[in-house]
């Protein structure tokens, strides 16, 4: 677009003109506010008249009519037209004079009126308006001729009143005012010339239809239409009558004789050029991409046949690209949002426009294309024209002509300077050394670099690899290489990804000269080497094109393969290296310079060799041979025969080395560490057939055993270091993986072949070392329990031993690790491990003991010598009782090599129970007989809410029992209530109902034990905390092993909490009283009291039911009243009538106030009555005691 | 001029399968596989356009100086480009599709495949 003119590339500006008054400001302040203007005017600002005047005289042009009459046009548009327009020809004049030129003095009076004459004279021809301002600068009154000079200079002018302005610059809103004015008058002027001018011109064209003749003056009027219709911003017309012009050049093509046929068809395509570059700079203007787009491919259609001569075809290339370009240019700077885009592809029914189309990029890359096209015609050209020099001298004196598109001959006599047409001859002449001049390839360069980057903003990738693809090819043409190699890799990229075979084979055909050419061998011998391997041959060997142009690769066939691997094969099997034909870039491989490529799994190399290893077992001991195979597979056209073959593990020591036995054994192999395994089959590596070897290996060294890579050494300083892949996980030949050849396993065997795997695990060494975990049975809750762990070596010594003791919930599911029970909180560690305890029963030093934690430990074990054995013991304490996984796992080197050792691991686990050793019970009692009313107790609350109620300061008693759950015999040193608070001996009395226990006492499985104690409460008080009871016992070993170290077990406590519970004050309490036994027919006394606590007046009623074995006197039933803080006594005499444990009489008390009722339980009311008197001498006691016990049942 | 067209049948994942260069030409100063580059290059929009239209027959989504790309595009996505139209091939696409032996994805290698299209060609072109 930058080789137009200014004035073509933007849209016209209307021009006025001001002139006079230039010493003042007003030139400037008139200017710049008319081209701040919406749209904007430009001013020509002329000092005084005469300056006007001469620019207007000048113009070279004689009436329009004269010459369009008389001789045919010699030209369509001529060159200085429309900037003549644009900068010389002002549409108004706007003539200043100061209000005291104008209402001053008659003499300055007439001096306007003459400058006034000499104006309208002037622009009178030119049909230029004209406008007079006056400027009000002095503020001196003029009044009594003010009117009369306005009219006379309004006559002087022969303008309309609103033409002459006044205009006041003395404050700034009159001045704002006056520039406002000025414009929109300006405006309107302007408006009106363009229009006359451009009515008047139609007429002509309307005039000259018919006249064939003259269709050059009618495209020059259609132009001349178009641009005034451009002044006025009136586009419709605009583009109307540049389409016009542009049809009838489309005409004249055939008719035209005026000029040389070369010549002639050089200026018609110009102005068809400038004619569509105004349409589409107006379409777009107006935004119609659509049209522009349209109308961008006709005139492309209607100019791309006419090639012209022969000898200039360049020129039409030439021409054909910057229409290309200008319209790429014009896109790219058109504001029509890109989104549209793919609305407006489907929008177009009738001529589809691709996607594409609607890019700068694509009108880029056929500017670059048809750029391309013109650089070969020119060299076809220059190759064909004469001499250089001669076309130099010819060129000279060749100039652009008036008229656009034509060239004239300039001949010098002396000062004078004439022109003369030019010959076709000439012309070819001149523009052949013109072409000359410029470098196509850079602009090439350019386009295309303009094409890609505009691609890669739409994310075309494929289309900008297209481009790349060219612009590195230019590249290697200028034998610019590192640019072609990079472009080059990364078009080469982009298609090995998407297997587009083909086109990776021209890409590496490039690639390849360019490393040959750079004397790179690394690069020149992969490339070549993909080249060779890559699937071009099948079903495109038959190549009907085979005239086609091929690049540096030659055609993709497999006979080109195999030039191409023969070539690199013998370059590296050479001892010396390979002088290149060519240049002075000698690509070798020496001693001096060995080459070494590296194929890892992504590499495109894999085509070439392909390793595959697998070992036949993914479990190996020691020492213990296995069988590895390793297979390589290659596409290269050929056979190659591989010298040596270096398999490479992760332990070194078990790398091998595999020889070709029939090449002579090469001298750089000798470094002894390296096992070598002579092969007396050839290794040849035949093109897609699995080379297959299988070896035996060990290893000594637990662990991984993986095969890191296979090192092909295919010619003295020629290798291919090889990844090594597990076939299992192998993945498919990226180009081959759709072609049409036959699979094949790596392996022989197919189930190796899917699962096999590169690398083996080989186990530790078996473990010579027992270790013992020595428990017997469950473990008490309370106890600190005792694990004997002995670790006993049966052959192995055990260097830098060491323990690791982890406990681990059964329940909790998995194991967790030391750092997870760390985090987790300390209640939850009902399993503690407590200690380790060393052999000889003194804790174990700080230097021993690495680590404990709750559930783990780590404990160091001396050096132990085969058949040694060292003990300690776990000490273990459950808090709860509960499962338990305990991990002992013992790891040691069985050798004295701290830093190379290999730990050897034994693991033992066992699961240990945790059980609660003792049960303790409770139970509440009340005295014997004795029944206190507690209220709370006939409240009808639910039982599990309810506490124990205790009556105050009566005597009730608590039994606890405590029983052995376990499976061994218990000790039992005491049983105690322990009050926590201070105070408990004033809130409540507890005392021990028995002797204390003299020793510990025996306590065997399921035996239970019971204690009695007394309770008096002595506060109300609805929670009494009771305290706890402690239980002190300890596992029983025996009498025996009381020397033994269970001597030094300590008692452990087992606490039982006691509910809490309610003390209340009973307000009656009925006891019954008889005597402990009685004797068959003998008379006693059966007393009921009853005890009014309260402060009330009780009345109680009571029942009395006869008994079948007693006789009984007394009131059965009745109504008394009991008196506050008194006794009732109801006294019956009752004789016994039978023997043996029997019922007495059944009494009832019922409170009318409580409504209780009382009624003494079946073993309360028995009595054991014996059929004569016995002897009680002694046994006084026991009776008592034989009824104490029947009570605690 | 005579008419070249180069045929390409393209599977889903952008890998061409068949490529066949059909008609009769004139020795044209193109570099070497111009055909292919630009029926690769023309993939970019047939991608963007396979997913927004329904139509299955793409008519001269592409252009290039005076070649034209065209694309029919089969219900599985698998892209047939071509240079110029030729309609029947497809038929005979869907005849080897139906070969229990052909691999999807993997490359047309039939020559009997191979025959059809170039005779189909001669008659079309």
């Amino acid at each position: 677009m930058e080789e137009y003119p200014e004035e073509w590339r933007t849209p016209p500006v209307c021009l006025i003109s001001v002139v006079g008054l230039a010493e003042h400001e007003h030139h400037r302040l008139i200017s710049t506010h008319l081209l701040s203007e919406q749209p904007p005017t430009n001013t020509l600002a002329l000092p005084d008249l005469s300056k006007l005047l001469h620019l207007l005289s000048k113009k070279p042009k004689q009436p329009l009519d004269a010459t369009s009459s008389s001789s045919p046009a010699a030209g369509i548009l001529k060159r200085d037209w429309l900037i003549k327009h644009r900068t010389r020809v002002p549409s108004v004049v706007a003539a200043l004079f100061s209000s005291d030129q104008v209402y001053g003095d008659p003499a300055q009076w007439l001096q306007v009126c003459s400058d006034l004459d000499l104006l309208k004279a002037a622009i009178k021809p030119r049909n230029i308006k004209l406008v007079v301002i006056v400027v009000n600068d002095t503020l001196s009154d003029h009044n009594d001729v003010y009117e009369e000079r306005f009219i006379a200079l309004r006559k002087r002018a022969e303008l309309d009143s609103k033409y002459i302005l006044t205009f006041n610059p003395n404050t700034a809103s009159d001045l704002q005012i006056s520039l406002n004015r000025l414009a929109s008058i300006f405006g309107e002027l302007s408006l009106a010339y363009y229009r006359d001018e451009g009515r008047r011109i139609k007429t002509r064209v309307e005039k000259k239809t018919l006249n064939v003749n003259s269709i050059d003056l009618n495209i020059r009027y259609c132009f001349k239409v178009a641009v005034y219709a451009e002044f006025r911003r009136d586009w419709v017309e605009a583009l109307r009558f540049y389409e016009d012009a542009y049809h009838m050049l489309r005409e004249m093509i055939g008719t035209s004789t005026r000029l040389p046929p070369i010549q002639r068809l050089v200026e018609i395509k110009t102005i068809a050029e400038l004619l569509h570059f105004k349409i589409s700079t107006v379409l777009l203007h107006g935004g119609k991409l659509k049209e522009a787009i349209t109308w961008f491919h006709q005139h492309n259609a209607s100019y791309k046949k006419l090639v012209g001569a022969p000898e200039v075809v360049f020129l039409h290339w030439e021409w054909l690209s910057r229409q290309f370009l200008v319209f790429a240019e014009l896109l790219d700077t058109s504001s029509v949002p890109a989104q549209s885009i793919s609305s407006l592809v489907l929008a177009t029914a009738d001529r589809p426009l691709t996607e594409s189309e609607f890019h700068p990029s694509y009108y880029y890359q056929l500017a670059a294309h048809y750029l391309k096209e013109k650089r070969s015609s020119l060299e076809i050209a220059l190759s064909m024209s004469e001499s250089a020099s001669e076309l130099d001298s010819s060129a000279d004196s060749v100039a652009p002509s008036v008229y656009i598109g034509q060239f004239d001959r300039l001949l010098e006599q002396g000062d004078t300077v004439s022109k003369q047409p030019l010959t076709d001859e000439d012309y070819t002449r001149y523009v052949i050394a013109e072409g000359k001049r410029f470098q196509d390839t850079y602009e090439i360069l350019g386009l295309l670099k303009k094409s890609c980057e505009s691609y890669g903003n739409h994310k075309a990738r494929r289309m900008g690899s297209f481009c790349g693809f060219q612009m590195a090819v230019e590249y290697f043409a200028l034998d610019d290489f590192n640019n072609a190699k990079q472009l080059f890799d990364g078009v080469a990229n982009q298609y090995r990804q998407e297997g587009w075979v083909t086109l990776l084979w021209e890409v590496l055909g490039y690639l390849r000269e360019c490393s040959r050419k750079q004397g790179i061998v690394r690069d020149f011998v992969e490339y070549s080497l993909e080249m060779a391997a890559l699937p071009v041959s099948s079903g495109t060997d038959v190549q009907p094109f085979s005239f086609k142009e091929c690049g540096p690769a030659g055609p993709p066939t497999l006979s080109q393969r195999e030039i191409i691997h023969k070539e690199v094969f013998e370059l590296v099997s050479r001892e010396v290296g390979l002088a290149s034909v060519e240049d002075n870039n000698c690509i070798k491989i020496s001693r001096d310079n060995p080459l070494h490529l590296e194929v890892d799994l992504v590499s495109p190399l894999r085509l070439v060799i392909l390793a595959s290893v697998a070992f036949h077992e993914q479990i190996i001991k020691p020492g213990v041979s296995t069988l590895i195979t390793v297979s390589l597979l290659s596409q290269l056209p050929l056979t190659v025969e591989i010298n040596q073959l270096e398999i490479q593990f992760n332990q070194s020591e078990c790398n091998f080395v595999i020889i070709n036995a029939q090449r002579p054994l090469l001298a750089a192999t000798n470094d002894g560490l390296q096992v070598h395994r002579a092969e007396s089959t050839p290794l040849i590596l035949i093109t897609n057939r699995w080379l297959r070897l299988t070896y035996e290996i060990k290893s000594e060294q637990s662990g991984k055993l993986e095969c890191i890579s296979v090192v092909a050494k295919m010619g003295p300083h020629f290798t291919i270091c090889c990844r090594a892949e597990s076939p299992a996980s192998m993945e498919d030949l990226p180009l081959w993986k759709f072609e049409d050849r036959v699979e094949t396993f790596p392996t022989k065997d197919p189930a190796l072949a899917f699962s096999g795997q590169k690398a083996t695990h080989v186990e530790e060494p078996d473990p010579q070392v027992d270790v013992d975990l020595g428990v017997s049975g469950p473990a008490l809750v309370g106890e600190s329990f005792m694990i004997p762990v002995t670790v006993a070596s049966r052959g192995h010594d055990i260097y830098s031993g060491e323990l690791k003791i982890n406990l681990v919930d059964v329940k909790g599911g998995g194991l967790f690790s030391p750092r997870e029970t760390e985090a987790s909180s300390m209640e939850s560690h009902h399993v503690e491990l407590l200690g380790i305890v060393g052999p000889e029963e003194e804790e174990l030093g700080p230097g021993e003991i690495e680590k404990i934690q709750q559930s783990f430990g780590l404990v160091s074990i001396p050096f132990l010598k085969s058949g040694e054995s060292w003990s300690c013991k776990l000490e273990i304490k459950w808090h709860r009782p509960k499962p338990v996984m305990l991990f002992v796992s013992l790891g040691y080197s069985p050798l004295n090599n701290e830093s190379t050792a290999q730990k050897v691991h034994v693991h033992k686990s066992l699961q240990i129970e945790g059980m609660a050793a003792i049960a303790v019970g409770h139970r509440f009692m009340l005295p014997f007989r004795r029944d206190p009313l507690l209220l709370s107790r006939i409240k009808p609350v639910s039982d599990s809410e309810q506490l124990a109620s205790l009556p105050l300061n009566e005597t009730s008693l608590l039994i606890v029992s405590a029983k052995n759950c376990t499976e061994v015999s218990l000790q039992l040193q005491s049983v105690a209530i322990d009050n926590e608070d201070g105070d408990s001996e004033r809130v409540c009395s507890v005392q021990h109902g028995g002797e204390n226990l003299s020793g510990p006492s025996l306590l065997m499985p399921g035996e239970e034990f019971k204690k009695v104690f007394t309770i008096v409460p002595k506060v109300e008080s609805s929670k009494l905390g009771l305290g706890t009871v402690c239980l002190r016992w300890r596992r029983d070993c025996g009498i025996d092993d009381h020397s033994g170290s269970c001597k030094t077990e300590a008692w452990v406590v087992t606490k039982h909490k006691l509910p809490d519970v309610e003390v209340e004050l009973s307000p009656l309490v009925v006891s019954l009283e008889c005597p402990p036994y009685a004797v068959l027919g003998e008379p006693f006394t059966y007393m009921i009291k009853i005890w009014n606590q309260t402060k009330l007046l009780q009345e109680v009623k009571f029942c009395v039911a006869d008994a079948q074995s007693f006789v009984l006197s007394g009131v059965h039933n009745d109504t008394v009243f009991v008196l506050p803080k008194s006794k009732h006594i109801l006294c019956y005499k009752v004789v016994p009538l039978g023997s043996g444990l029997l019922q007495l009489p059944k009494v009832t008390v019922t409170s009318v106030r409580y409504s209780a009722e009382f009624q003494a339980s079946n073993t309360a009311s028995t009595v054991f009555v014996f059929p004569s008197k016995p002897d009680f001498k002694v046994a006084a006691d026991v009776g008592k005691r034989e009824m104490e016990s029947i009570a605690s049942e | 001029m005579a008419t070249t067209a180069c045929f390409i049948i393209v599977s889903r994942n952008e890998i061409p399968i068949y490529e066949a260069e059909v008609g009769s030409a004139v020795k044209r100063e193109d570099a070497a596989q111009l055909h292919q580059f630009i029926l690769h290059a023309a993939l970019d929009i047939v991608q963007d356009l396979a997913w927004t239209t329904s139509a299955m027959f793409l008519k001269a989504i592409d252009r290039f100086n005076d070649l034209v790309v065209s694309v029919y595009v089969t219900a599985g996505h698998i892209l047939r480009t071509s240079t110029q139209i030729n309609a029947m091939t497809f038929l005979l696409f869907i005849f080897s599709l139906l070969n229990p032996l052909y691999l999807p994805g993997s490359r047309i290698t039939s020559s009997h495949f191979d025959t059809k299209v170039r005779a189909l060609a001669r008659k079309y072109l």
